[in-house]
């Protein structure tokens, strides 16, 4: 290579170097951050105001009675939905023994309904906000900010909410869970239930 | 000698011709094939995996394989995302170092260049066979990413990733320009230089490359660290596409990009093949999947469909080479 050769690549370098990294004060940062709007505090008033006093969960068993029913009436009734579409969020009760404990699910036995599969660590996705019906989309400006909420109730119930309830449990335990379901009216014939929980009572 | 030609070229253009083929018998059976928006979604689907079929047919033409290639492009997609969204905090310093979606992809590209060079470094430097050199590699890149990402996707990457990945440009999908850009780079580096002509030689026949003075090791740790290079330019498509890096991102995206080299009329045992080759063969790849999804078939046969055309191209291939 030519000494010229090596001055443009140099060049280039420096170009790409500039607009790849930018330098702040971390205290500046940190100040602004704390100026935007706080998702953890507007998670942590979502969950404990809202979907712990507001929300009125269905009982599983009505539910899914009433979809056998009258699907239509049901998913009107009860589910919340962001569009257009076959499937819907739906947050229901239910209570019953547990039957198993492994280290991504509770395996209940609920009355009323049979095998029921509880979440216990892969709790994410839009199931809990778009279930609760609290948030709409058009209180955010992007998606991008509307998924936020999620990521950040989905956080609040994974890593705090859960683990000292989950602990707790054993096989043939009775407990109460509150959480969201998704349904879909075109697998309604033996849907494989899985909650995402919002709440464990142990019995 | 014209009936020769005649057979040669009709042997050339076999995989267009199945593309062909394949395009006429969906569009037969569904009408929601040759819309605008779909053709547009098999060019964006396709393109990450003709970046990174394009790297494989470059390690097969040398005879040697990479399984690593999706988990090197997980790992790259975490890094970029990463980089992106966390930057680095000195907090002794008082001084927080972000990186712009520039600096995110080619902290990405970097990472998978550095992968691939350990890949061909451990093959050349260790004499391990590639197959087990890149299937160790696969697991240490998927571990790396579980390590960076904790197993929870790093999300909301802003608008500029976003734009790479479901952005349009003078009409065109942002991901298709980049790889059309990648796959017009290779076929100028393969066909047009030195370095690609070694390529083609050591898979020819490796002995008598070494023996006409090309330096095998040399050559060899390029291509992989290439081939990790492009990989990583697959995860940043994968990373903006869902604006988010997902742990288990590109997991079996190695086969899709073997599949694609072989479909496109690569050699396995190297020395013969091309680039534009393995494009033809991500297209049909690519809209195979699609096909099978417009038309309703399950994801478990779609799977099988997708394993008889690979070992039909197999054959068909290893049959050309007897004929010849």
């Amino acid at each position: 290579m030519k000494p010229y050769q090596y001055g443009l690549l140099f060049l280039a370098f420096l170009l790409l170097g500039y607009n790849s990294v930018y330098f702040e004060k971390l205290s500046d940062r940190q100040a602004g951050a704390e100026a935007d709007f706080d998702y953890g505090a507007y998670a942590d008033s979502l969950y404990y105001q809202g979907m712990l006093q507001e929300v009125a969960a269905v009982e599983l068993a009505t539910l899914l009675a009433d979809i056998r029913n009258d699907a239509d009436a049901a998913f009107k009734n009860y589910g919340n939905r962001l569009g257009i579409g076959n499937s819907a969020y739906f947050m229901v009760k239910g209570s019953g023994v547990i039957t198993g404990i492994t280290e991504d699910a509770i395996r209940l036995q609920a009355a009323g309904v049979g095998d029921v599969g509880i979440n216990t660590r892969y709790i994410f996705g839009n199931a809990l906000r778009d279930a609760s019906g609290l948030v709409k989309l058009t209180d955010f400006k992007t998606n991008a900010e509307f998924n936020r909420v999620s990521e950040a109730l989905n956080a609040l119930v994974r890593t705090k909410v859960m683990p000292p309830l989950i602990d707790a449990l054993e096989t043939g335990d009775s407990i109460a869970v509150v959480g969201a379901v998704k349904l879909s009216k075109k697998a309604l014939d033996d849907p494989a239930l899985m909650i995402t929980p919002a709440q464990i009572i142990p019995q | 000698m014209n009936l020769t030609f005649n057979n040669q070229l009709l042997r050339k253009s076999q995989s267009l011709i199945a593309l062909f083929l394949l395009c006429l018998l969906i569009a037969l059976l569904s009408d929601k094939f040759l819309t605008t928006s779909n053709l547009w979604n098999v060019l964006r689907q396709i393109s990450v995996n003709v970046c990174i079929a394009v790297g494989m047919t470059l390690v097969v033409l040398m005879a040697g394989i990479d399984l690593s290639v999706g988990s090197v492009l997980a790992f790259s997609g975490a890094i970029c995302a990463g980089l992106i969204k966390f930057g680095f905090a000195f907090e002794s310093l008082d001084l927080f170092v972000g990186f712009t979606v520039l600096g995110g992809i080619l902290g990405a590209m970097l990472v998978g260049l550095l992968l691939g060079l350990f890949n061909g470094w451990v093959i050349t430097r260790f004499v391990v066979p590639p197959f087990v050199a890149t299937l160790a590699m696969l697991t240490i890149a998927r571990g790396l990413t579980m390590l960076y990402t904790k197993g929870i996707p790093i999300s909301n990457l802003g608008p500029g990733l976003e734009f790479i990945g479901s952005g349009w440009l003078l009409g065109i999908p942002v991901p298709v320009w980049i790889s059309l850009i990648v796959v017009l780079v290779f076929v100028f580096i393969s066909r047009k230089t030195a370095f690609g002509r070694y390529i083609y030689a050591i898979g020819g026949n490796e002995k008598a490359a070494f023996l006409s003075g090309i330096n095998i090791n040399r050559i060899k740790l390029a291509v992989y660290g290439l081939a990790g290079m492009l990989a990583a330019i697959g995860g940043v498509l994968v990373t903006a596409r869902l604006n988010s890096a997902q742990p288990n991102a590109g997991m079996t995206y190695e086969l899709d990009a073997i599949a694609a080299v072989v479909i496109g009329g690569t050699s396995l045992s190297g020395g013969v093949g091309s680039v534009t080759g393995t494009v033809i063969g991500a297209a049909i790849i690519g809209v195979l999947n699609n096909g099978l999804v417009l038309l309703n078939v399950s994801p478990f046969w779609q799977q099988v469909a997708k394993g008889v055309v690979i070992l039909l191209a197999v054959i068909i291939d290893k049959m050309n080479r007897k004929e010849a």
